[in-house]
């Protein structure tokens, strides 16, 4: 799960450069004569707040954008589909034009391309990717993914085109298993021992196969790639260049948007969006993240150990308020430990109202008073106090907290909002030296609760925050796991939601709208939460 | 003078080591570590406990210390875990462009500086002398990133002449020779401006405040009673000696050369070091951290020796 935050000086927004709109010229478009249709040519200008730190998906920490670019050069034996709503995500033919599964599913069989190139023409064969298996299995190159390839134990070359992925068992997502990780060229690359992998610059000897190929990369200035005109996947691209402008200040990114000097701007501010509809040269478009905020209460700490505490403060929560007026509409309020757009998500869960008096009665049943239902809430003669700590660089939260401090105040209940540089906030998350915090997940698609919601265990590490422990979900979470099923998985999962919605180790808040702004004339877009370049093959420059 | 130099060097590898060392101690003392970038959403938990072994993070401070203690000592400051590059790379990358910038603007605030205060001592206490003191205060007063986004609002947004951000445009990037110098001419001057600009006011206070004591000064008297103009007796006698505090603060901003504004390259969007280290500090990037202290507190070593033997050689009473 990825934890959410960038680092967004707030420098500029001081000023806010509010009405900044001279047109300089889009400048971007193809020249061709009017017609009709896609058209050929053209580039994209595209802002970043960060540079990619490496062209090798190795190397990388996961960051989601660095690959998104990645992805537009290296491929893929398939392409994921983003249609998790229905059922696991499904899968298109990439480098792999087909595949099956043995009977015993157990030896899956990609079939390749066979007119699959290089950039420096060599043919792209199962070689690579039985190359590419070893590479992420291997402890000295430490890729980040090695995990996924746990059940794989062999990668088997059986002709050029044909390739064969053994696994030691049968689960739900050996399909997404064995696809993890773009294809990186045997000829090219395995040259370097692997023992240096981590410290070399694979910028020099950066051979691709993929729609686009890097055509110059100055450090956190500006990455270009052009279209590979030998590129062997169909469609072809009709955009002839795209260009990566690194604009650390988001004001300055948005600004350049409205000044036509970038083409498009992820996930401007939501306080911002109304100024991208407000320009006809451009437009918002909003698709359902899968990222979703909440309150987590470190369940270990004794003001928080009963469950009727935490459900009194999630009732004592104006959440609707609080998501709409930091999200500005973009986003709706959560209800449970799998997001509503997943085909996990259980149905029948019921939203948690906002009921103040709710809230206090249940507090009065664990032994916290108000004296004549006024002033501080008390036990024993102590107050409920608590830190909420949120990072420093984001504003949406911090808006949040005082919210919350706000709404929590009513109940007599004290909340400090704690602003933390984001390092040292994941680090006092990942070790429990908190009280409570306003976190967010990116959700991934294969859904598998054992980070987040089983037993925190020392020895393996642990994406459960708040520490929450329940041995039924435990044991109903290693269930679905090896459920292959996902119809009888499903019910599984239905009950571990019921479950931990009753015992609210966190308050669910929000599942955010991702936002992108985008030069109107750009046709043929689909820019969904798989990724926004997804189908950049198709996108041109219309009239 | 040799002895000078070799005990002022001395005292340079033990300030450059004790800062090292700070800083050491309160990178590792800091809450977080580099497995907080691992953002990917299917990472499990153990990839972290894993990267932290590889990186070396399970050993204890000490060791970790003595190796890179080690390695620094014969001028190996390590590979950058954020860039998977050497930090001399990383350092090499960033140092010009900030070097770039910076100079221009030290130059524009130095040149810029003594014009304004020969302009004011034309009349001293007139009312030319008292709009530039009132403007080069405010412009001293003002933030910086206030100034930048000032200056962006007008020539960028408003008047649309310079490029707002970037070294170059997407163009030239991909241009050579002429074409791509012009282009970079083109996206220096905003933030060249804004560097020269805050700093200009403070260089004409100091600057017209000696001069006019320069100017009282018998030699200057002497100067004129020998037949030189009022122009020359300014320009020529009494400039060059008040411009001797001017010497000591070039030298203390030499490290500013190389470690560089971090609002003014986040404002711009400009490469430089200010960047690079503010990028490690996020990341938890000890050894580009490290290097990249290293490398700024060598600047402050040099720059206050340069300025020392530029004093000694500026003015004969000064004995090294």
């Amino acid at each position: 799960m990825r934890a959410l935050d960038g680092p967004a000086l707030a420098a500029g927004v001081v000023l806010g450069i509010a009405t900044i709109a001279c047109n300089q010229g889009r400048g971007g478009e193809p020249r061709a004569a009017r017609s009709e249709g896609p058209r050929q040519g053209g580039q994209v200008i595209v802002g970043l707040t960060t540079d990619i730190s490496t062209l090798n998906e190795y190397q990388s920490a996961g960051e989601s954008t660095e690959f998104a670019i990645m992805d537009l050069m290296f491929p893929s034996l398939m392409v994921e589909q983003p249609d998790y709503q229905l059922h696991p995500p499904s899968f298109a033919p990439r480098l792999a034009t087909s595949w099956e599964f043995s009977q015993d599913n157990r030896i899956l069989t990609f079939h390749l391309r066979d007119d699959a190139f290089w950039s420096d023409g060599v043919p792209v064969t199962a070689e690579d990717v039985r190359f590419t298996f070893t590479v992420q299995k291997d402890k000295r190159v430490g890729s980040s993914g090695l995990e996924f390839k746990d059940f794989i134990s062999d990668v088997e070359v059986v002709d050029p085109h044909t390739v064969r992925f053994h696994f030691t068992r049968v689960y739900p997502y050996q399909l997404m298993d064995a696809n993890d990780g773009l294809i990186v060229p045997a000829h090219a690359w395995g040259k370097v021992p692997f023992e240096k992998w981590r410290n070399t610059d694979f910028e020099p000897i950066v051979v691709t196969a993929g729609a686009f190929r890097l055509a110059s990369h100055t450090p956190n200035q500006t990455l270009i790639l052009d279209r590979d005109p030998g590129y062997w996947g169909k469609p072809r691209p009709y955009l002839d260049r795209l260009i990566f402008r690194i604009i650390p200040e988001a004001s300055s990114q948005l600004n350049q948007l409205l000044a036509g000097e970038i083409d498009l701007v992820e996930s401007p501010p939501p306080r911002e969006a109304q100024r991208i509809r407000d320009d006809p040269d451009l437009e918002i478009v909003e698709f359902p993240a899968r990222k979703w905020g909440f309150v987590a209460w470190n369940n270990r700490n004794p003001l928080f150990a009963d469950r009727r505490v935490r459900r009194a403060l999630t009732l004592g929560m104006n959440r609707k308020a609080i998501v709409d007026s930091a999200y500005h509409g973009f986003a709706q309020l959560a209800v449970g430990p799998v997001l509503s757009t997943m085909w996990a998500f259980n149905r029948n869960l019921q939203q948690s109202p906002y009921d103040p008096q709710q809230a206090a009665a249940l507090l009065a049943e664990t032994g916290w008073q108000r004296h004549n239902g006024q002033g501080p809430l008390t036990r024993n003669g102590k107050h409920f106090v608590f830190d909420l700590g949120y990072p420093a660089t984001n504003t949406i939260r911090a808006e949040m907290a005082v919210l919350i401090q706000s709404d929590l105040a009513r109940l007599g209940i004290t909340v400090r909002p704690l602003q933390m540089e984001f390092t040292a906030f994941a680090a006092a998350a990942e070790s429990g030296h908190f009280e409570s915090l306003l976190w967010a997940w990116d959700e991934a698609t294969k859904i598998d609760l054992t980070s987040e919601w089983c037993t925190p265990s020392e020895s393996a590490g642990t994406l459960n925050l708040p520490g929450y422990s329940n041995p039924e979900v435990d044991r109903l979470i290693a269930a679905a796991r090896e459920e292959p099923d996902y119809t009888r998985a499903k019910v599984i999962f239905d009950r571990i939601q019921e479950i931990i919605v009753e015992d609210q180790p966190v308050t669910f808040l929000y599942e955010a709208e991702d936002l992108v702004g985008i030069n109107r004339r750009i046709r043929g877009a689909d820019i969904n939460a798989a990724a926004v370049f997804f189908n950049i093959e198709e996108w041109y420059w219309g009239q | 003078m040799a002895r000078w130099l070799l005990r002022r060097l001395g005292a340079g590898v033990v300030l450059v080591w004790l800062v090292a060392t700070v800083t050491f101690a309160l990178v590792s003392a800091a809450p977080g570590d580099i497995t907080q970038r691992l953002s990917d959403p299917r990472i499990p938990p153990a990839a972290r406990q894993r990267w932290r072994r590889d990186f070396g993070l399970d050993r204890p401070w000490p060791v970790r210390y003595a190796v890179w203690l080690r390695d620094a000592a014969v001028g190996d400051l390590g590979y950058s875990w954020l860039y998977h590059r050497k930090v001399a790379a990383v350092l090499g990358d960033a140092v010009p462009n900030t070097l770039l910038i910076a100079s221009l603007g030290l130059l524009l605030e130095i040149g810029g500086g003594i014009a304004l205060a020969i302009v004011q001592l034309r009349r001293p206490h007139g009312t030319g002398d008292r709009l530039i003191t009132f403007a080069s205060l405010t412009a001293y007063a003002l933030p910086p990133f206030l100034v930048a986004l000032a200056l962006l609002y007008a020539f960028s947004y408003r008047l649309p002449l310079f490029p707002p951000s970037h070294m170059l445009s997407p163009d030239g990037e991909l241009r050579h020779g002429l074409l791509r110098l012009l282009d970079l001419a083109h996206h220096l001057a905003l933030p060249v401006v804004a560097i020269g600009v805050t700093g200009m006011g403070a260089v004409a206070r100091y600057l017209r405040g000696s001069l006019l004591d320069e100017r009282g000064q018998h030699y200057v008297l002497a100067a004129r009673a020998r037949g030189a103009s009022e122009r020359r007796a300014l320009l020529a006698h009494a400039l060059p000696n008040a411009l001797l505090p001017l010497i000591t603060m070039v030298g203390m901003s030499l490290p500013f050369l190389v470690s560089g504004s971090l609002v003014i390259e986040v404002v711009f969007s400009w490469p430089g070091m200010g960047q690079t280290m503010y990028s490690a500090a996020l990341a938890r990037d000890v050894p580009l951290l490290l290097g990249g202290t290293v490398l700024a507190t060598v600047a402050v070593v040099a720059g206050n020796l340069l300025a020392d033997i530029a004093y000694a050689v500026a003015d004969p009473r000064v004995r090294l």
